[in-house]
Formats: structure tokens, sequence, C-alpha cells
């Protein structure tokens, strides 16, 4: 618990006072924009310019911000309504895959013929946000155009929502090696050329090919796909050497990674690997995240109230329940318990709230838990908003 | 009702937020299938930890396998159906070896955009045709298909209709197509929403209905709210416990049991148990879809007991 050690707590916190880009990272579904959210919120409080952004297929950080919506547009939010004496601004965005993607095809394009070719490309326009990597990679460029943005201190990205946490990080190279059309070349030229079937093959084996690729794909499939991927020739060292500015500015002293999981077997053991993947990339890591941790019962104070006496039929309805909150929460300490052991630094603790958490006031708990505030702003603390 | 409705289709699929249960209902239903007497096979798609493993058998890989009588599984892997595909396309061995040892060939997998999840498709939908031999009966009454997380899932089930735009013809473009035809096809296909009581998987889950339903036209005929936290106390009990705890009430419900630990306890899980149903008249009103509730679970989720737990449950509903 952070009460146990303040360590976790006040590395955390210092990230956000002096980092200016950190990456929130984690599998789908443990609450990984939350925690975004919260410690952008956070940061906001403190005094810096704050962006959060995500890549949103579904609206994740809208509803998280307790909006109803949110564009490609940093929207200010209204951090006044939950902390009065903040001193910071809060903006908020969600990422486009397809946008980001046209305008890196109008920056890298060599030629305006070479431009048009690409955005009006069939497959482009169809299939282009389910190019394997391509969220992921969309996430690091917008990253680095928004690390150049005179108008934030600080970017905290919620990354794509992956299954595993690994994708994030490895995507993009997948990207790149799709899009490296030095490979493709050989596998595509000889048959297509400037999008033209021709059929003057030199070797046999190369008609045989063509032969096989017919079966098993169709050749208007070939065709297509290879327009799409010749469209990228002269563009692939423009993405790759963004991709490598990418690479450089997240091993940057003010860039940080934070882990998020859940306190479910599988999910910490997600988490402990990507932690070690990280060292070996040499990724600057701040901060693990286990979120809703199901509080203990039993750790709950003597109330100094009245002695009371209930009803047996009542007492074991509460037995039963208490008993149940009491396992689930000595289950989620012990597999956090061997997590800290593993990664030899003590881990973050995110109880489950009472409450869902989607609005700017339920961040600011968790925030709170996160990163205690300094005393300076410190006051009593919001009873859990009734809901709903 | 539900499962009779569910069951009267040929391809079932589950789709939801990661981390909403959406595998342990798969199986659940897979369950309740069998238990009808219905011929099951339970498609995951590139799973990270398979149902075979958690309904008692190793794991199965790429190759449909019986579990256990009329009830089978099968792990979808993207790249092992494409070697598949291109094994039953060009048939002869010689070249078979030869394209797939290509790193080329492998390059040009990844590369090309939406052909896993075509591929993937193709393959359910292979699957779905399948006859035995001599009597032509279909291999299986019902596919249910654990589909990948949204966001990702309905991109999954998008492609057919962005690769039916992109490719006009050819095999690539007719699969699509035939594939599509399946999806939107409602007497044979369904689309079951899975979700949990919280906000954003509760959103999450009716922007996706809307997606599926108005983009993909596919039929979706049932909802299921995971972890729902039922009644557990009577009105007059959690009025009493409300004002024990405003009392700040002091003692012992049992052994080990103190009496605030277990009303804060109980206060929770009444919270708790609120939200659950505020969020059932919330996908009530907002979708026109049977609902089905299942408990929240303590435990191993995916242990036999809380497998046959749900299954009853579905059954029941």
């Amino acid at each position: 618990m952070s009460r146990r050690d303040p360590r976790p707590g006040e590395r955390l916190a210092q990230a956000l006072t002096t980092r200016r880009i950190l990456v929130v990272c984690g599998s789908g579904g443990v609450g990984k924009t939350t925690a975004a959210a919260a410690l952008a919120l956070r940061a906001a409080q403190g005094g810096r310019r704050v962006l959060v952004c995500t890549i949103d297929p579904s609206r994740r950080l809208a509803t998280s911000l307790g909006l109803s919506k949110l564009s490609e547009r940093a929207k200010l939010l209204p951090l006044e309504r939950v902390d009065p004496d903040a001193t910071g601004s809060l903006w908020a965005m969600t990422l486009d895959t397809k946008r980001t993607f046209d305008r890196l095809v109008e920056r890298h394009a060599a030629t305006e013929e070479a431009r048009r070719r690409i955005l009006e490309n069939r497959f482009y326009q169809q299939v282009s946000a389910a190019l394997a990597g391509s969220h992921e990679y969309m996430a690091m460029e917008k990253v680095l155009e928004l690390s150049a943005d005179p108008r934030f201190d600080l970017v905290v990205l919620d990354t794509p929502p992956t299954r595993h946490a690994l994708d994030f990080l490895e995507a993009p190279d997948r990207m790149l090696g799709v899009l490296d059309t030095g490979v493709l070349r050989y596998f595509l030229r000889p048959y297509f050329v400037a999008g033209r079937l021709t059929l003057k093959i030199a070797t046999k084996t190369g008609a045989l090919a063509l032969k096989l690729a017919d079966s098993v794909l169709g050749l208007q499939f070939l065709q297509d796909l290879s327009e799409f991927f010749l469209a990228f020739d002269g563009m692939y060292d423009g993405f790759k050497e963004r991709a490598a500015q990418v690479h450089a500015l997240l091993r940057r002293e003010d860039a940080g990674f934070v882990l998020v999981a859940s306190p479910a077997g599988p999910a910490l053991e997600e988490a402990l690997y990507f932690h070690r993947r990280l060292a070996e990339k040499g990724m600057p890591f701040v901060g693990f995240v286990v979120n809703r941790v199901h509080p203990d019962p039993a750790a709950v104070p003597p109330s100094g109230g009245p002695e009371s006496r209930v009803g047996p039929e009542l007492a074991q309805a509460l037995a039963s329940v208490f008993r149940e909150q009491h396992a689930l929460a000595n289950a989620d300490q012990r597999r956090i318990a061997r997590l800290e052991v593993d990664v030899a630094m003590p881990v973050l603790r995110v109880p489950e709230f009472e409450a869902d958490v989607h609005d700017l006031r339920g961040l600011a708990q968790i925030a709170d838990v996160l990163v205690p505030r300094a005393r300076r702003t410190a006051r009593t603390p919001r009873r859990m908003p009734a809901r709903p | 009702m539900v499962l009779d409705d569910l069951l009267s289709k040929r391809l079932v699929i589950l789709s939801g937020k990661g981390g909403v249960g959406k595998s342990t209902l798969g199986m659940a239903l897979a369950l309740a299938a069998r238990e009808r007497g219905k011929r099951v096979l339970l498609v995951e798609v590139d799973a990270p930890r398979e149902a075979a493993r958690a309904l008692g058998a190793g794991p199965v890989g790429s190759r449909v396998t019986e579990i256990t009588p009329g009830l089978s599984t099968v792990n979808l892997d993207p790249a092992t159906v494409m070697d598949e595909y291109v094994r039953h396309t060009v048939r002869i061995e010689m070249f078979v070896r030869r394209i797939l040892a290509s790193p080329i060939y492998r390059r040009f997998f990844a590369a090309a955009p939406g052909l896993p999840e075509l591929m993937v498709l193709g393959k359910i939908m292979t699957l779905e045709e399948a006859r035995d031999g001599w009597s032509r009966k279909p291999r299986y009454d019902l596919l249910l298909v654990d589909a990948p997380a949204t966001g990702h899932g309905l991109s999954f089930l998008k492609v057919p209709l962005a690769a039916s735009l992109a490719v006009p013809v050819g095999p690539v473009g007719s699969n699509a197509r035939r594939i599509l035809k399946l999806l939107r096809d409602r007497k044979r296909t369904a689309l079951a929403i899975v979700t949990i009581p919280e906000e954003m998987a509760v959103v999450e889950a009716l922007e996706f209905h809307r997606l599926a339903v108005e983009e993909v036209g596919i039929h979706a005929a049932a909802v299921f709210l995971n972890a729902c936290h039922e009644a557990r106390f009577t009105p007059a009990q959690e009025a009493e416990i409300l004002a024990l705890g405003a009392r700040g009430a002091q003692g012992r419900v049992a052994p080990g049991v103190s009496l605030p630990g277990a009303l804060l306890a109980a206060r929770r899980q009444i919270r708790r148990r609120k939200l659950t149903r505020f969020y059932e008249a919330r996908l009530r009103r907002a979708l026109p879809l049977p609902l089905v509730s299942l408990p929240y679970l303590f435990g191993e989720p995916q242990s036999a007991e809380a497998l046959t737990t749900l299954a009853r449950r579905i059954e029941a509903a």
C-alpha cells in the first residue's frame, strides 16, 4: 500500500512534475484509460498544462472524463469544477488513426501524384486502419507531433486497447516491416508495374509463382495490393525515420512508462513480462499500478460507536458477504505481493471504488490514491459521489 | 427463451470489451448447448489461453478437438489458417512446401491489411458448412465464436464488408461477399453482446451494437450482462445495515467477523447491486434485445463449478 511504502507514489508524483511524456500501457480491460486520465488530472492540478490522448475506437476516454464526445481537436476540460485551486489545465483528445495516416501520407509522399495515388487507392480507403500495427504506429506518430506542441507541458498517452500490452511497443516495427517495400517490391514488381499487370515474366519460376498466387488470392487482389504497397514506395524512409525519432523520444529522460494491470492472475503475469521487456529495451519505467484491488473488510478499524447485536439471519448474511470480500482481498494481496517480489519494487494499489469511475470527480479520487496531494492543497477527502 | 433463440442459429458471435468475461460465457453457453443435445464447436481466435484447457483438455491449437462427445473447440491462429488455405488451394505438396517456407509469403501475409481477419472468418464459414461424410448432415449444430475484444472486434467483423468493396473480383472478394452473406443472414447468424455493469463497458456495448447492426448488418440476438451483484439482503435488512452503519455500531457477527467490517462489506455489496440494476435498466432502455443477467462469481471464474452455474442460469433465462 502506498501508506506502507511511500516510494512508488513519490516516484510517480515526481514523474508527473518533471516528465514531458507518459505512456500508459496495459492489456485490455484493466482500467488503463482511467489511470491515464487520473494521472493527467493530477498533473494539471499541480500546475502543468496537460494533454491526455487516446486512440479511441469506442470513446473510452470521453466516457471516463464524463464527456459524451471527444474529437481530434484537443478539448479543454472544466478542471475548476473538481478543483478550484488547480493551477494548470487539462486537455483531452482522441486520435483518429485514419486521419493521422492520411496526414502522414500527405507529409511524406514524394510527389503530388504519389500522394493522390495512395489516398485514392480503394485498398487504402477501405482497410488502411486494419493494416497490422497501424493503430500503434499512429499513436507513436502522434506522440512525436504532440511532444513538440508548445501548448502542453506534459502529454499522457493512453495506448490502444490491445490484447497484449506488448503489442504497443512491437506493432510499429511490424507495420514498418510491412511497408518495407524493398521486400514487397521483390515479390510484386516483376508482375505489376505501376499497377499494370505485365505478363512478360522472365523466369519459369516467376510464371509459376504468378499462377499460384492467382489461384490462392486472385490477380485482382494482388494488383490492388501491389498498387497499395507500391504507392508507399519512397515513403518508407520517411516513415522509418519518424519511427526512429519516436524510439529516441521514448527513451529520453523526460519520457516515462506507467504499467497498469488488474489484480487477476493472467493480467499480473503479463504485466511482469512487459516490465521485463521494457527494461530490455531501455525504456524509462516510472510506476506499476494495480487497479481495482478488492478492499479487505477485515482491515476496517473499530468504529468507536455503541456495542450492537444483530439478529441471527442478518448476522449470517453479513458474515457470508464479509467472508467473500475478505477472500477476494486476500487473493489479490497474495498475487500482488508475489509481483512485488518479482519486479523488486513496490506496486501502487488502487482500491476498487464503490461506484464506477467515469467523471472528473471520480478520477480525482483515483489520483488521490495514486499520487497523494501535497499538503498545500490538502483538504478533507471527498466522499464518493452518490451514484447513480 | 434466449437460449432457444440462440440455439436456433448456426453461428453465434460473442462480442464485448476486453475483460468482460466473453471466453467464460462462451464456455458456459457451449455447455448449455451441449446439455440440450447440440453438437457444439467453440471457436476462439488467437486465444492466449484456450478454452480446451479450462474445459479440462490439453491445448488444442488450430485443429478441431472434441473435448467431450458433442463439444469441440478450436483456436484459430490466422497464420496457421492461411497456411491451411494455401495447402487446400494449391494442393501440390512440393509447391505448398515452397510457398510456406518462403519468408516473402510470411511477410506478405502480415502485410496484407485485413487478410488475417478474412482468413479466420473464411475458416469459420468453412466450419459452418462442414458436412459429415455420407449423411450430409451438418457436422456441428452450432458454432460459438469468441470474437476478439471490441475495438479490434468490430474491425474483425467489418473486414468482409471492407474487402468486398475494395476487391470487386477474384477469390478474396468473392469469399468476402460469401462471409458477409453468412454474417447478415439472420436465420443462421446472431450476435450476442457481452458486457458488465460498468459505465465504460456498457457504453462500449451500446456503441458496438450500433456499429455491428447498422454498418455490418448483423442481427443482434441478446445482451449478456456478466458479473451482476444480486440482492443478498432483504429490504428490511438493508435498512438495518444502513442504520447500524450510521450509528458506527461495534461488535462481532461471527468469529473473526467484526460488525464494522461486515457493515462496510454489506454497504459495498448493496451499492454494487444498485449499480447492477441501474445498468440493467439502461441496457433494457437502449437496446431492443433480451437481457440475460449472470451472477458475479467468486473464486476461479472458469472452474467447472462456475461454468455449470452459469450454464444453468443461461438455461433458466
